[in-house]
């Protein structure tokens, strides 16, 4: 039993390596299944293989005897003639054997090991590239297994439980908010101060939500114009941004500015010219843009990026406890899948065949001799016995076969389990 | 007997209520589709126990006062069916069904027996005129709800502390309701006025005589005539919410009040 054969997952992901080394092995579109094929070939004791690479993870799954395989080798091979040496590589690697490779798999296809946990774009990577291993046949009777309960546990994960229902991010937790004080975004405006990465991150969720029209202002004007052609909106100059805001239903306020931008007053100023319609102000700037005593001002809400980060917490405990509940339906699934996995051990086989061989006899002599009543109990004790004897007589030869081998072997174990259909009412 | 069918519509109201509430607090998704289906179930057992009490007295069962509180419960459950059809509105569910629920339990607990009505005001404009205030009271009970729950979500937006799912309509959404339905309540309102007025030229040849039910609609009339006008002025948001849920204390306490102390006709059994 020391050559037993494992399922061995090695990679690296966002969690062990920065995102240069991420790049440097991603595989191009297309590439998997020659890799997965070379793989074959050049690692030996594997007889499975499937990759999986995205931007956040480049992982290799295999079923095999990896005994004496460096894991880096395996990434050396992924990595091939990039110029990342092993040493490159080692330090970032992980590797999960059994139990935990399957474990892992769950997870990443139930995006719980994501960078954003929850994002539903995963699991269309995952069969991807699980069906670029079955094009290349790298994937065998194992993987299949293993992969379709993948697909399974994920939709579980998504069917049971919220995750992936709630946002994290602040520009998208500010997008909520608006949604709850606005019915709709299209006849809206919102007017963006300020020309830096979370002016514009922001000013896209908005604009990804259908928000009707943007404006931009900025302190150097230019900036401004630039934002405002990528976002087909308008630039507004800096010094008159108080004549413009009246227009604004959102004001996201995103400078460096040591200074408030807007004052109560100004604020006051101009809800009473757009005729106290409510108004929603976002200050993500540190330190703020915006007076706070503008939330006092009825109809307008102010939320600071502290306020916003506060409605995040909020989110993120809730779904750390969706979380909770999603690992415990992975935990439940890779018990099941490795009840399956273990019986692929030869004597349970053996059982379970003769079990199903004799269930199948039992079921036909009741039915033929419930139809020969007239016969004496010498008649029916001898065809009882022939029924028996064809059944020893066929199962003699598999068995024996089976008896022979050593250790849980792919090959005609699994030909067995297939031709049997002993894995048929299972799932 | 007479109080069987009440009575189920009044356990129908409470479960409907009970179910609101639950979606308002777990914001769960089997709430807010079977609370309606509850609340729907009472309006059609209510609508029995009504149509057969009418038949029995030969006009429209609204002379007495625990009448005329189950008429309004039934004329607030059928209101708010017909205005949340595809089960959006549900929060407005969390105040209309209690409201409903409180005021069958009243009507049930005081319920008085068939009352009868004098023969001069035996005429057409009774059901008119009746079904039209009730229509306008049930109407503006909605633009109550809509206040109220607008007050509550205001309140958690500006104290930071949102709901935690979209289970509300957004506040634009709230205050476009509110404002449709003043204008509606407020036609409703007027035209009960009128055909009141013109039945009572019809019964006692005077169209106005200054009792007490008649005082407080001109009271509130001119109350929501104020915030109507203020609305196209600019009073939209919380302060629109804030005016149309004191006005609506007004109406409420109104017409308690009028029902339980006046002595006029609109007062507790119709004598004068």
């Amino acid at each position: 039993m020391t050559a037993r054969r494992k399922l061995w997952l090695v990679g690296l992901s966002h969690h062990s390596a920065p995102v240069d080394l991420r790049e440097r092995l991603a595989l191009a579109g297309g590439t998997a299944g020659d890799v997965a094929r070379k793989l074959l070939e050049r690692i030996p004791g594997i007889q499975e293989c499937a990759l999986l690479s995205t931007c956040n993870r480049v992982e290799m799954l295999a079923y095999g005897d990896p005994e004496g395989v460096d894991p880096s080798a395996v990434a050396g091979t992924i990595a091939d003639d990039r110029g990342l040496g092993h040493e490159d590589l080692r330090a970032h690697l992980y590797l999960h054997e059994d139990r935990a490779a399957v474990r892992h798999l769950f997870r990443v296809a139930s995006s719980l090991d994501s960078m954003v946990v929850g994002e539903p774009q995963i699991l269309g990577q995952v069969k991807e590239f699980y069906e670029a291993a079955v094009e290349a046949g790298t994937a065998g009777t194992i993987l299949h297994r293993v992969f379709h309960k993948s697909f399974f546990v994920a939709k579980r994960v998504r069917n049971e439980t919220g995750i992936g229902a709630k946002n994290v991010s602040v520009s998208s937790v500010a997008v909520e908010l608006a949604m709850q004080i606005f019915e709709s975004l299209e006849d809206k405006t919102a007017l963006v101060i300020g020309a830096g990465k979370m002016a514009e991150i922001t000013a896209r969720h908005f604009r990804d939500r259908g928000i009707g029209s943007l404006m931009f202002a900025n302190r150097t004007f230019d900036r401004a114009v630039e934002l405002a052609r990528e976002f087909h909106a308008a630039p507004v100059p800096f010094e008159e941004l108080v004549r413009y805001l009246p227009l604004a239903d959102v004001v996201i306020g995103s400078t460096a500015a040591t200074d408030f931008l807007l004052s109560e007053n100004q604020v006051r100023d101009a809800l009473h010219e757009r005729g106290y319609r409510p108004t929603f102000l976002i200050d993500l700037g540190v330190p703020r843009n915006f007076d706070p005593r503008i939330n006092d001002l009825q109809n307008v809400y102010l939320y600071d990026i502290d306020d916003l980060e506060g409605v995040i917490g909020e989110n993120r405990g809730e779904r750390e406890r969706e979380a909770q509940r999603a690992e415990e339906i992975v935990q439940s699934e890779v018990e099941s899948f490795w009840r399956w996995f273990e019986n692929l051990d030869t004597v349970p086989t053996i059982v379970e065949l003769r079990g199903r061989a004799e269930r199948i006899c039992r079921r036909e002599l009741e039915r033929t001799l419930g139809s020969l009543r007239h016969l004496g109990e010498v008649e029916r004790k001898s065809i009882e016995a022939m029924a028996e004897a064809i059944m020893n007589k066929l199962l003699h030869e598999p068995i024996s076969r089976l008896k022979r081998v050593k250790s849980p072997e792919a090959g005609d174990l699994l030909a067995a389990r297939r031709l049997f259909g002993l894995d048929d009412d299972d799932d | 007997m007479e109080l069987l069918l009440p009575r189920i519509a009044l356990l129908l109201y409470l479960a409907a209520a009970a179910g609101f509430i639950g979606y308002l607090i777990t914001a769960e998704e089997r709430w807010r589709l079977r609370a309606p289906l509850l609340l729907a179930a009472a309006a059609a057992v209510h609508g029995f126990a009504i149509a057969g009490r009418s038949f029995q007295l030969g006009h429209i069962a609204v002379a007495s006062f625990d009448e005329a509180l189950s008429f309004l419960a039934f004329s607030l459950a059928i209101l708010y069916l017909l205005l949340d059809r595809r089960h959006v509105l549900a929060v407005l569910g969390a105040v209309i069904a209690p409201l409903a629920s409180l005021l069958m339990a009243v009507a049930v607990l005081i319920s008085s027996g068939a009352t009868e009505l004098p023969p001069v005001l035996r005429s057409a404009w009774l059901p008119v005129h009746v079904t039209l205030a009730f229509l306008g009271n049930a109407v503006f009970a909605l633009t109550f709800a809509t206040s109220l729950i607008y007050v509550l979500e205001d309140n958690r937006l500006k104290a930071k502390r949102p709901a935690r799912r979209l289970l509300q309509p957004s506040l634009e959404r709230l205050d476009a309701l509110n404002h449709r339905l003043l204008s509606w309540g407020f036609l409703l309102l007027t035209l009960g006025i009128v055909t009141g007025a013109i039945w009572a030229h019809f019964a006692w040849g005077r169209f106005w005589s200054w009792e007490a039910r008649e005082m407080w609609s001109l009271i509130t009339w001119i109350l929501y005539a104020v915030l109507l006008h203020g609305r196209s002025i600019g009073w939209r948001g919380r302060r629109a919410a804030t005016l149309t849920i004191v006005s609506f204390a007004v109406l409420f306490v109104s017409f308690v009040g009028v029902n339980v102390f006046s002595s006029g006709r609109h007062g507790g059994t119709f004598g004068s």
